[in-house]
């Protein structure tokens, strides 16, 4: 889809729909996000250029249950 | 116009394509799923009815009476997804 | 239409070609690419917006319009201050489990203002913008909608821009 619109930077997500920042309180994943897109404005050296996050959805889903335990949140 | 087929197939009366992009919207893309979302809101829309419950004829009787169609027709559209959801299943959760 | 990335493997591959062949027509293509633009100033001195098709609204406001067949393509602003209790979501097209129990997976709006303290972003506009991805005739969404938040955007001093889908 991202290639079809071509936005001038992106940053592609392997995640679920309506979960492009990460999951639920992980909050360093959630800034990542926001900081590997932001870094596109002075990396991306053209147009249309699409930067894959280097982290899978199972992966971000994990270290959310963990964070989610650690807060009490989840037995 | 981007929506030129749909408009083109209210001129001839092209209802096949017509109801399928209804069919479409109310199953969210899956076109099977949304005959059946259709059949749910009629369903839904039955029960209450069957024990004659007093209804506020007034209201409706008024609004068919003074409301522009586009209007009446988008309330349609609400009522639609007002009894689905009624029905406890409700198939709008984004997953394509 | 537009070829793929062969190196790059597609989660949903055909995802594109499915839905333009259900609503013809309704997919936005582009041909050609939008000339980068660049930073004027570093970003720790830069005035950053957020652009969300999230359809994220202020509580007790009317919800983005959800059951019109051809789709919403009326815009809301968010005010940058804003916490997520005082924000809702009324959408049917995408998956609200996370936003609902944390809204920054999808409007991380207590991050940007996190990164604004830590001074990583100069600023943030007085407000963000927020619609529905649900518009099924792109041509009117290209004519008011992307016309309307791109002056808002420009008219209210943001330097970059932050745009994310739901």
């Amino acid at each position: 889809m991202t290639e079809h619109a071509k936005p001038p930077r992106a940053v592609f997500v392997p995640f679920m729909m309506g979960h492009h920042f990460g999951v639920p309180f992980h909050r360093d994943l959630q800034r990542r996000i926001i900081l590997e897109a932001l870094d596109r404005l002075i990396q991306a050296e053209q147009s249309g250029d699409i930067h894959a996050l280097p982290v899978t959805w199972a992966q971000a889903r994990r270290e959310g249950i963990a964070i989610e335990r650690e807060l009490g949140m989840r037995s | 116009m981007s929506l030129q087929y749909l408009t083109d197939a209210v001129a001839s009366d092209d209802r096949e394509v017509l109801i399928r992009y209804v069919r479409l919207h109310l199953g969210d893309g899956d076109e099977a799923r949304g005959r059946q979302e259709i059949d749910k809101a009629w369903i839904e829309a039955l029960k209450p009815l069957l024990a004659l419950p007093p209804a506020d004829r007034e209201f409706i009787h008024d609004t068919l009476a003074t409301k522009d169609p586009a209007t009446l027709a988008h309330l349609f559209f609400d009522l639609h997804f007002y009894l689905v959801k009624r029905s406890g299943e409700w198939i709008h959760d984004g997953n394509l | 239409m537009t070829a793929t990335s062969n190196d790059r493997e597609q989660l949903r591959p055909g995802l594109w070609a499915t839905v333009n062949d259900r609503y013809p027509g309704s997919m936005i293509t582009k041909s050609d690419l939008v000339p980068l633009a660049g930073l004027e100033k570093p970003l720790a001195q830069s005035r950053l917006t957020f652009v969300s098709t999230a359809g994220v609204q202020p509580k007790g406001t009317l919800p983005f319009d959800v059951a019109h067949p051809v789709g919403d393509y009326s815009f809301r602003r968010v005010s940058s201050t804003a916490a997520p209790a005082d924000l809702e979501i009324h959408q049917l097209k995408y998956p609200t489990a996370g936003a609902n129990r944390d809204l920054n997976v999808i409007f991380p709006i207590d991050r940007l203002r996190e990164l604004v303290e830590e001074g990583v972003i100069g600023g943030l506009t007085p407000d963000f913008f927020s619609f529905i991805g649900y518009n099924m005739d792109p041509e009117r969404l290209e004519r008011t909608l992307a016309e309307e938040i791109a002056e808002a955007v420009v008219a209210d001093g943001a330097e970059a821009a932050l745009l994310a889908p739901a």
